[in-house]
């Protein structure tokens, strides 16, 4: 009898973890019309404010998802008010290098130029002298260890409207979930985190957090929804990038003895970095066809795809081009000079010999229209969009809208999001939420109002993904698997116990004006935060722990963090 | 990830079944019961060197005269009485960086072992490649599901099924550690609870009952696991600790993760796997020689071991610390004055039961001809000969088939630096 309760058991279990973190549910049923708007409203943007389900009910559904692939086209204005006081956003990367120096290259640059003032000139002049002969050396090259020297560079910062450079990817992170917790172009800022996931960039790498707001501003948010190709261009071109993997200091061997810039600083040649990333993450996947020798004919297409002054306007620079030289520091340019002008075969494809920066544009276009590169995108989109272990069946169809039409990312999407995969009982509430998407669902959830401050995106690292915060370029993944942990879901119910109890820095929730009476308030906030879906069992542990001394905080904190809020 | 709930749910139900059902949190009692006693037991402390540092600035190979040739702006000069700047001379023909020298002294008492040119026989030159590949031990297998030290886990059954068997100080799980069985991650053992202000022992019983096994929910077995952890630890009292014999940690992120987890070593929890990583070693431009980049990260990463050796004291005659990179550097300097992704690298091995003070594996030479695609120092010993020993000859595991699918282990080809 035990030994029968027990098989049956294990059979039971046995069928519900066919999938990793898939849940048992009953195969036949369909999605009722509430379920596929929450749905929608959990996949293409970031969970569902209150009233958003009645609202996507009165204009259709259908109609809901074209207007969502369509951003252009829908109003944003109180997102934009709410961005409007980030000021790193539209400031060039030029103006981001004079406004937000790094202290000790800006002490260089005032020293060459002759302006730098003498008592910061004598601290500074103290602290390279101490450690010469001290043994083990301290960390070289952080001058802001020694306090005295701290606050006078902090005084000069001040008094001449500096800021540290630290704020600009603040600032930036803070746009993001403002955007995501605000815009109405939901589907937009669900495409922006995947492509940015995409194509990952690491802020702490060198000049790369002055890079980024350009990167998001002018690479990534305008082409997020446009044909994969002119993402793909954009990020190759753009300084990010460049900067990331090393692609800007990559040369032809054979040449820059010429530049006129740098007579004979460095022996330069070829980076590689770029070039692997490219195919193994960007467009092929690793197992897409390439070879080491591919690797090596691409790098040589993208010598002399550089940037100028990528770490700022330099004296040199500036002597020689005045303003000009000042204004495009950090921005591409294709430098001949240093190109490989040889002839290369990728692929299988010859490149020949004085194409110049076409070589580069020859190889993206080879890239972008590999079958490879259609059925890896499609097998990433559709693990975002539609579960962990994407159906082969779905992929093949994604992958064939995007040869079809030439890459087109919202054709591409249109078939994810009308197929009968994407529609199912399987795949609803099936997938964890990823950190940032967590916090956001549950500040729109609740109608919370948030200044996107480093309160809310403390919240995001401590589940281990800040963002511009992965150091390699594989990006966060998208397979729960790989990142859910225990120490992760500890921070998930800390973080909703702060939220609901309003402990969040630069977070407001008024929980009271959700839901009025006492008594209901469980069953209440069970319909705002999870459509009233709770399994059985949830449901009874929360109903013990109702008491008297403010029961919303209490629950609302309970339901955020439990299993059922961790998933969309 | 599927069959460990499999696996573990299974249990869970054989339990409820044997045991009286109307225990009220019977899970915890069960698990806490075997498990406070970790007792004394081998543990491994696994340091990852993410980026690939450069092994050939880190051992230097100062007895190959082309090392200098080609390195010019890099290499690290040959060992020389009162110069702080050159290579810390360990056998005459291997030195350690300058900025290495907490490390002498484990050297000089024969409790540091190197074993150079070793890592892993794929070519790959992908930092994820390659770290996957170590991480899972299985090079050139992308599918393997979980990491080797969670194989190793499974392998032997845990008498004392403590809950800090094996523990990443991380914020997310290494692949290292993924797999069926239990592991932990956190990045420090005080804030690893329910911080709910006054009412925290109250909602973390309302967390506890919500994931019970009531709920079906795989998240919901996380859970569960989740507040075992963090009812164990309070019983070990973390927040008393202080580290011993003068040690001295680095005041950083890894001397932090360094001294999380000799604080579970001292705890008596049952720590039998420890893991943390170093970041920032991929060193393609200004890597420096004596000074710069890489000498200012080997400076934490060694000074941060060597504390956590003094720390431990006597207890290091059952620890071995082990660390590793994914790969090489290129033997070459590149024009950046950086180096580029290369192949074989150095490991370090070091405990009380170590074989110290020696450099193991065969040196491969760094003439042209002796390079690896004409680029990389050449390999001469396969990563898992060096995990596979420290499995066998420290952990004590018998199956190592398991840890080391598709490999046959032979003993006659471990280095000889464990007894």
């Amino acid at each position: 009898m035990r030994k029968s309760v027990v098989f049956i058991l294990v059979l039971a279990m046995m069928a519900a973890q066919s999938i990793a973190f898939a849940q048992k549910r009953p195969k036949t049923q369909k999605l009722t019309e509430e379920q596929r708007i929450v749905h929608v409203l959990n996949r293409l943007g970031f969970g569902a404010r209150p009233g958003d389900v009645e609202r996507v009910k009165a204009i259709g559904l259908e109609n809901y998802i074209n207007q969502q692939l369509n951003p252009e086209k829908i109003a944003d204005s109180v997102a934009e008010n709410k961005i409007r006081d980030l000021s790193v956003l539209n400031m060039t990367t030029a103006e981001l290098y004079e406004k937000y120096p790094q202290p000790g290259q800006l002490l260089r640059q005032l020293q060459s130029r002759g302006m730098l003032p003498a008592d910061l000139a004598e601290a500074r002049e103290m602290r390279a002298d101490a450690p010469k002969n001290n043994q083990p050396q301290p960390p070289a090259g952080n001058p802001l260890e020694d306090p005295k020297y701290r606050e006078m560079i902090e005084k000069y910062y001040r008094e001449n409207g500096l800021q540290r450079p630290a704020r600009i990817i603040a600032e930036l992170q803070a746009s993001r979930i403002l955007r995501a917790v605000y815009s109405e172009r939901q589907l937009q800022e669900v495409m922006v985190d995947f492509w940015t996931n995409h194509f990952n960039i690491f802020a702490n790498k060198g000049a790369d957090r002055w890079l980024l707001p350009s990167y998001d501003r002018d690479t990534i948010r305008p082409f997020a929804m446009s044909k994969f190709s002119t993402l793909l261009e954009a990020t190759a071109k753009s300084p990010a990038m460049l900067f990331y993997l090393d692609n800007f200091q990559s040369v032809s061997p054979n040449a820059g003895r010429a530049n006129p810039l740098r007579p004979q600083r460095q022996r330069r040649g070829i980076n590689e970095n770029y070039a692997r990333e490219l195919m193994e993450l960007h467009t092929l996947g690793v197992d897409g066809g390439y070879t080491q020798k591919d690797v090596q004919e691409v790098a040589r297409c993208f010598t002399g795809w550089t940037i100028f002054q990528p770490r700022g306007g330099a004296a040199a620079a500036n002597a020689m081009m005045g303003e000009a030289g000042r204004r495009n520091a950090g921005t591409f340019f294709f430098n001949a000079r240093v190109h490989d002008d040889g002839e290369k075969t990728v692929l299988g494809h010859k490149i020949p010999a004085g194409g110049g920066m076409k070589d580069g544009l020859m190889v993206l276009d080879i890239l972008t229209h590999h079958p490879s590169t259609a059925k890896f995108i499609a097998t990433k989109l559709v693990r975002h969009f539609v579960a962990d272990n994407p159906p082969p069946a779905l992929v093949d169809r994604v992958a064939a809208t995007f040869t079809k039409t030439d890459g087109d990312i919202r054709e591409t999407l249109k078939t994810i999001f009308f197929s009968s995969e994407f529609n199912s009982t399987e795949a609803y509430r099936a997938k964890i939420k990823r950190p940032f998407e967590l916090v956001i669902s549950a500040i729109r959830t609740l109608g919370a109002d948030t200044n996107g401050g480093p309160g809310t995106h403390r919240w995001i690292e401590r589940m281990g993904e800040p963002l511009y915060g992965f150091q390699t370029p594989n990006g966060y993944s998208d397979a729960a698997e790989s990142w859910v942990n225990t120490g992760g879901l500890l921070e998930r119910m800390n973080f909703g116990l702060a939220l609901a109890s309003n402990r969040i820095p630069g977070v407001s929730v008024n929980l009271s004006k959700l839901s009025t009476d006492q008594s209901k308030v469980m069953d209440d906030y069970l319909k705002i935060l999870l459509a009233g879906e709770i399994s059985a069992g949830t449901r009874e542990a929360m109903l013990k722990q109702l008491d008297k001394s403010d029961p919303v905080t209490k629950v609302v904190g309970l339901i955020l963090g439990t299993p059922e809020f961790q998933r969309q | 990830m599927n069959r460990r709930y499999f696996l573990k749910s299974g249990s869970i139900a054989l339990a409820s079944v044997g045991m009286s059902l109307s225990a009220p949190s019977f899970l915890n009692r069960i698990v806490l019961g075997n498990g406070v006693t970790g007792g004394k037991r081998k543990t491994l402390i696994a340091i990852f060197q993410r980026g690939a540092v450069d092994g050939l600035n880190m051992v230097v190979p100062f007895g190959e005269s082309n090392y200098y040739s080609v390195r010019p702006a890099i290499a690290i000069p040959k060992p020389e009485p009162g110069n702080a700047e050159s290579a810390i001379n360990l056998d005459g023909f291997f030195g350690l960086h300058p900025s290495m020298n907490s490390f002498k002294q484990l050297w000089d008492s024969k409790r540091l072992a190197i074993v150079h040119a070793a890592g892993s026989p794929d070519n790959t030159r992908s930092h994820f490649d390659a770290q996957d590949y170590m991480e899972s031990a299985t090079p050139g297998v992308k599918s393997t599901s979980d990491g080797w030290l969670n194989r190793y886990l499974q392998s032997k059954e845990d008498p004392d099924r403590s809950l800090f068997r094996a523990v990443a100080i991380k914020k997310t799980m290494p692949r290292v550690l993924q797999g069926r069985a239990q592991a932990l991650a956190m990045t420090s053992l005080a804030e690893f609870t329910i911080r709910g202000g006054k009412s925290s022992a109250n909602l973390q019983n309302g967390f506890e009952a919500i994931y019970s096994r009531k709920n079906t929910d795989p998240l919901a077995d996380m859970g569960r696991e989740t507040f075992e952890a963090v009812n164990y630890l309070k019983q070990a009292n973390p927040e008393q600790y202080k580290p011993e014999n003068g040690a001295q940690y680095p005041r950083n992120a890894f001397g932090n993760s360094l001294l999380q987890i000799a604080q579970l070593i001292k705890a008596g929890v049952g720590l039998e796997v420890a893991f943390t990583d170093l970041d920032g070693w991929d060193t393609h431009v200004n890597q420096g020689n004596s000074r710069g980049q890489l000498a200012n990260l080997l400076q934490q990463f060694s000074s941060g071991i060597a504390a956590l050796y003094q720390d431990l004291g006597q207890r290091m005659d059952d620890v071995v610390i082990l660390t590793m990179s994914e790969f090489g550097r290129t033997v070459r300097e590149n024009g950046n004055r950086g180096t580029d992704h290369g192949h074989a690298n150095a490991m370090f091995v070091m405990g009380n039961s170590v074989r110290g003070g020696k450099v193991y594996g065969r040196w491969p030479g760094l003439k042209d001809d002796q390079l690896n695609e004409g680029r990389d120092l050449a390999l001469t010993t396969d990563f898992r000969d060096v995990f596979g020993e420290i499995a066998t000859r420290h952990l004590g595991s018998k199956d190592t088939k398991s840890i080391f699918p598709g490999y046959s282990l032979n003993s006659s080809h471990f280095k000889g630096f464990l007894g």
